[in-house]
């Protein structure tokens, strides 16, 4: 009997059928990989399973028991737990006293308890002090004092959701040698990761996902990298096609610094449009930021570009990847929104002329046809895809140079997106230079000129177009091992 | 969401506070036959000048994000500088301006903890209440300032087409708030930084600069309100205003301001601080003790938090 059975899992969200009938099993003393292309529902599928989602149908039994969950907490109760980044320890509590949090005694005998948490970690293959606190351990050792907690509370099945993405590389090894233990000691791990170097590292059996079902369950030892990436991609479906451009005079030079950012020059043509690839961690995303002078510095033809103030200056504009928590004041009407970089612009000592601003929203409404074509609803009452545009309008009447995107479709529905495209590729025919950087490779195979591959905080490969989805895969993944 | 249901919500959201004031004004004049007298309701007017032009400064800050504690010991030393100055032979009016200057920087002075600094704004003006009022005791040495010229006499208890100038001070600054926060990129700039910092920062706006504008402007209205009272006492009180600072925010809040930023208005808070107004002079009328006036004043803002979240929480 399978430790846990998933059987015909079925989840939508609006419009979008997330898992289609997923089944998924997993034994004890097992990893198991869970592997697939963004919104292809791995994470969707261990919501359900951490209590987080209720399935719309389907089934779920623990050692043949059927479960119905109804809370993270529910199943943390059945002993299924989900690492995740966020790691619910104390920061100012010692370590001992997070292993034992939830189960401390009304008296705590603090010899007891450093006793017993040293036990712990020693049991975990761990040594980590009992007496620091929280606070002061790096990030890779909180999260395996977190893992060694969740052991503690008597887990069966534990779920990471790409754990290394923000660990140092002889952190993410302690890690996978505590994830070795646990195998060891019974437990059932589901183990997340776009790295196919750490899936063959780890795993035991491997299951695929795409668009939502399940299209593979395999032992590792019968599969190989580039096999798994076919199965990940599919075949070729394009929703959209930029169609191939010829070489035009070069736009600028991008030279770019950041945190944890092997330093990039990227040069940029009119009407070029320029896709950045890569895992979460790889560094495209510092980069894009650095490059509109947040979080990191650049240099824009040969000018400084420290913050986003001189960003605008220099006529870049960010798209930010959340339009919720980055890209709009959400109270404010969509019409104060789409001026806000320009209020300069449309003020006379001070005040700000109202029939400028409204032939200028209006313009760009229609441009756009955002909709509902109402520019004075306050922004949050817009749909994922019509704020999206909101933001562009406010990027577009900046009358920028470069346009920076970062993931320009999450959760954007696919008719928005396809419009989206369509905007894009017109605005580099009018001579824009694009920038987007995306964990959607259909969406940069389609959309870009060429790709640049990042990994480890640097560039490791670039692709010209026409650009084929499964060598990006290989290359983002480490499938492909570039020289 | 319908867009019926949603202009119904958001209008109830917008006129909320003026119909509530409404019925409150409604079941008042049906208890007490004097309250609707013309000459009560110019009492109420001017009783509520002062708190409510803390309470406009007040709402530029909360706006952007903030909070300012220290408008009651501004007040106080505006109000004691301009008598001090006035009793050492100053022309008023000279008087009167500088004591506006050193209010506005007073609040530059907290923006730049909050601002610069990025100390938590109740923390910083938690600094400014103390120390200023310190300075104000130390400058008054913690007596009265009397023997204040005409011209204070006139600002505190003038009248003016049949208004108290008090209100005709109150209704200028109204004016001229409501003017800055919906007409001018400055205002617009104060919305968006309190309603999202990040989303303000990317669209260039110069997060710093708003923040300083929105202390001094409420460093600015404190000293008017300080110079208000000095006229209504016909003095200058070392402990003027101490405690303001909360009715001003309660003002705002009953208002429609909402404490996390970029949700409110100064029209509101102009209306929050009418019905604290009216609901102390209907129990004055009413001989209600002042002991229970607290206990009610209390409720009513905590009741008009409570709409205002299930009113919120209704529109996600």
């Amino acid at each position: 009997m399978a430790l846990l059975e998933m059987r015909g899992i079925a989840k939508r969200f609006g419009g979008v059928e997330a898992l289609k009938g997923v089944d998924f099993t997993l034994e004890a003393k097992e990893v198991h990989a869970l592997v697939g292309e963004n919104g292809a529902g791995k994470s969707t599928l261990m919501k359900v399973l951490s209590g987080a989602l209720i399935p719309d149908s389907g089934v779920i039994l623990l050692e043949g028991r059927p479960l119905r969950l109804h809370s993270v907490a529910e199943a943390q109760r059945e002993g299924i737990v989900m690492v995740y980044q966020e790691l619910n320890l104390v920061p100012d509590l010692t370590v001992a006293e997070n292993l034992a949090l939830g189960r401390l005694p009304p008296l705590v005998s603090y010899q007891r308890l450093h006793a017993e948490g040293r036990a712990l970690l020693a049991q975990m293959g761990l040594r980590i002090e009992t007496e620091r606190p929280v606070r002061s351990l790096s990030p890779g050792e909180q999260q395996l004092v977190a893992v060694a907690r969740a052991f503690a509370q008597q887990a069966k099945v534990m779920i990471f959701d790409e754990p290394t993405a923000t660990l140092a590389a002889s952190e993410a090894e302690q890690l996978f040698q505590l994830i070795r233990r646990l195998r060891g000691e019974n437990v059932g791990v589901v183990y997340i990761s776009h790295r196919l170097e750490e899936i063959f590292a780890l795993a035991d059996r491997v299951t695929v996902l795409r668009d939502g079902m399940r299209v593979a369950t395999a032992p590792l030892s019968e599969l190989t990298a580039e096999r798994v990436v076919t199965l990940m991609v599919g075949r070729e479906v394009r929703t959209f096609q930029r169609a191939p451009q010829g070489k035009s005079d070069v736009l600028g030079e991008f030279e770019v610094a950041a945190p944890r950012l092997v330093p990039l020059n990227l040069r940029l043509r009119r009407s070029e449009i320029v896709g950045f690839a890569g895992v979460v961690g790889s560094g495209r995303s510092e980069a894009l930021e650095a490059m509109f002078g947040l979080r990191g510095t650049a240099r824009w033809k040969g000018q400084l570009v420290t913050n986003p103030r001189q960003g605008l200056h220099r006529r870049l504009f960010l798209v930010p990847a959340d339009r919720k928590t980055q890209g709009l004041v959400l109270e404010l009407t969509a019409r104060e929104n789409v001026v806000l970089s320009v209020l300069r612009r449309l003020q006379r000592l001070g005040v700000i002329e109202r029939r400028r601003e409204r032939r200028m929203v209006a313009e760009w409404f229609r441009r756009l046809s955002v909709r509902p074509p109402d520019p004075d609803r306050p922004a949050r009452t817009f749909s994922g895809g019509n704020q999206q545009k909101l933001v562009l309008a406010k990027g577009l009447a900046t009358n920028p140079l470069v346009l920076l995107l970062e993931e320009p479709t999450r959760g954007v529905d696919v008719a928005t997106r396809f419009e989206l495209y369509t905007l894009l590729n017109e605005l580099a025919k009018e001579g824009l230079g694009l920038v987007v950087s995306s964990s959607d490779t259909e969406e940069l195979a389609g959309l870009c000129d060429r790709v640049l591959i990042f990994r480890g905080g640097k560039v490791v490969a670039e692709l010209e177009a026409p650009v084929r989805r499964e060598e990006v895969v290989a290359l983002v993944t480490g499938a492909l091992q570039v020289a | 969401m319908s867009p019926v249901r949603y202009r119904w919500r958001e209008w109830l959201s917008r006129y909320g506070i003026a119909l509530a004031l409404v019925a409150l004004v409604v079941a008042l004049s049906l208890l007490s036959p004097t309250f609707l007298a013309t000459t009560n309701l110019i009492n109420v007017l001017r009783q509520i000048s002062v708190n409510a032009l803390l309470a406009f400064g007040m709402t530029t800050v909360i706006l952007a994000g903030g909070i300012d504690l220290s408008v009651g010991s501004v007040l106080a030393f505006s109000g004691a500088l301009a008598a001090g100055f006035s009793v050492a032979e100053w022309p008023p009016a000279l008087a009167m301006i500088a004591a506006l200057v050193v209010g506005a920087l007073l609040g530059l002075f907290n923006g730049v903890f909050v601002g610069y600094a990025r100390l938590a704004p109740f923390i910083a003006t938690l600094g400014g209440l103390t120390i200023f009022r310190g300075a104000t005791l130390v400058y008054t040495d913690g007596r009265p300032i009397t023997g204040l010229p005409d011209a204070f006499d006139e600002l505190g208890n003038g009248v003016a087409l049949g208004l108290p100038i008090p209100v005709w001070v109150m209704l200028a600054f109204l004016a001229l708030t409501y003017f800055l926060l919906r007409y001018t990129a400055l205002g617009r700039a104060i919305y968006a930084v309190g309603g999202n910092e990040e989303a303000a920062r990317l669209s260039g706006i110069p997060i710093v600069s708003v923040k300083l504008f929105t202390y001094g402007y409420s460093g600015l209205a404190a000293a008017l309100g300080g110079l208000v009272l000095s006229g209504r006492l016909n003095s200058a009180q070392p402990t003027a205003g101490s405690g303001f600072e909360l009715d001003a925010i309660a003002a705002a809040v009953v208002g429609g301001a909402s404490l996390s930023g970029g949700r409110g208005g100064v029209i509101g808070s102009f209306l929050g601080a009418a019905i604290i107004g009216v609901l102390n002079n209907g129990m004055n009328l009413l001989n209600v003790s002042a002991f229970y006036q607290q206990i009610v004043k209390g409720a009513v803002i905590l009741g008009a938090l409570l709409i205002d979240r299930l009113v919120a929480a209704r529109r996600e």
